[in-house]
């Protein structure tokens, strides 16, 4: 699998434009929970996701997304597109090797959307 | 003053969450799995080698099996459960830190196998090795100081 953590992240903090969609309910927001996407995004931080994001492309490899989890639907999972493989599936793997578990072959249905900026950083 | 708005709409209005979870719910490893079946061969290969071969009664043929498919099942569980690990739990990070780690689980492997074909407290010994070598990488990784412990 390739080596995500090479990849440079470019996650910025929510600005206007993306907060005003939000606003017109063209983002969702949702609070990260465990770490395995540190130091990216902490526990507690806040992102944005564009859920129309991949209705006319694929995702591409690096672009950081959530998605349905694919042992149970109940649960939405944070990771990072690790490998497109050539039918359309996803690797889909966490920022934070030492505490992340690979998914592997993600059906790209499962995916929800891609995350687009930080709304708010989790307050120590 | 965007900084402060959306903060403040973080602390006001709650959201859903997205797990950046790290072993659940998908797997819960732990080497203890394979430790318990390695000791479960270990004990086998003791009973086995404490049996008279000499005898021939019907209750020491049947004790015997037993030994020996308990043996082979534990082996074979003790293997299954060390090829999770490796495969599924430890990544290309790890081997950075633990350059030998192909190899201790291979190793490891071999002597599953090894004490299934054979009856030898060498190897059954042996693979208790491996098992509390694996147990020490492992739990190094997690960032845990777990006490190995057996038992028997």
């Amino acid at each position: 699998m390739e080596n995500v953590s090479r990849i440079p992240h470019d996650l910025s903090n929510t600005g206007w434009p993306e907060f005003i969609l939000w606003l017109l309910n063209r983002r969702i927001r949702f609070t990260v929970k465990g770490s395995s996407m540190f130091p990216i995004l902490k526990p507690g931080d806040q992102v944005l996701i564009d859920p129309s994001a991949f209705r006319r492309r694929s995702p591409n490899v690096g672009e950081i997304v959530v998605a349905l989890h694919p042992g149970g639907e109940a649960l939405k999972i944070i990771k990072r597109v690790a490998k497109v493989h050539p039918d359309g599936q996803l690797d889909l793997q966490g920022e934070n090797l030492f505490e992340t578990t690979d998914y592997r072959a993600v059906e790209p249905g499962k995916i929800l959307g891609k995350v687009t900026s930080i709304f708010s950083a989790h307050e120590d | 003053m965007l900084t402060k708005i959306t903060r403040s709409i973080a602390r006001i209005i709650p959201t859903e969450t997205v797990s950046a979870h790290c072993d659940g719910p998908c797997g819960v490893y732990d080497p203890a799995s394979a430790r318990i079946a390695g000791e479960a061969v270990l004990s086998m290969t003791k009973k086995m080698l404490a049996l008279d071969p000499g005898a021939h009664d019907h209750a020491t043929q049947n004790t015997y099996s037993r030994f020996i498919a308990i043996k082979e099942e534990q082996a074979q569980l003790a293997k299954d459960e060390l090829l999770i690990l490796w495969t599924d739990y430890f990544k290309p990070v790890h081997l950075e830190k633990y350059p030998d780690l192909h190899t201790t689980f291979w190793n490891a492997a071999k002597l599953c196998s090894a004490t299934k074909v054979n009856v030898s407290l060498e190897d059954a010994e042996a693979l208790m090795d491996a098992i509390q070598k694996i147990h020490t990488i492992f739990w190094e990784t997690k960032g845990r100081e777990v006490d190995y412990y057996t038992a028997a």
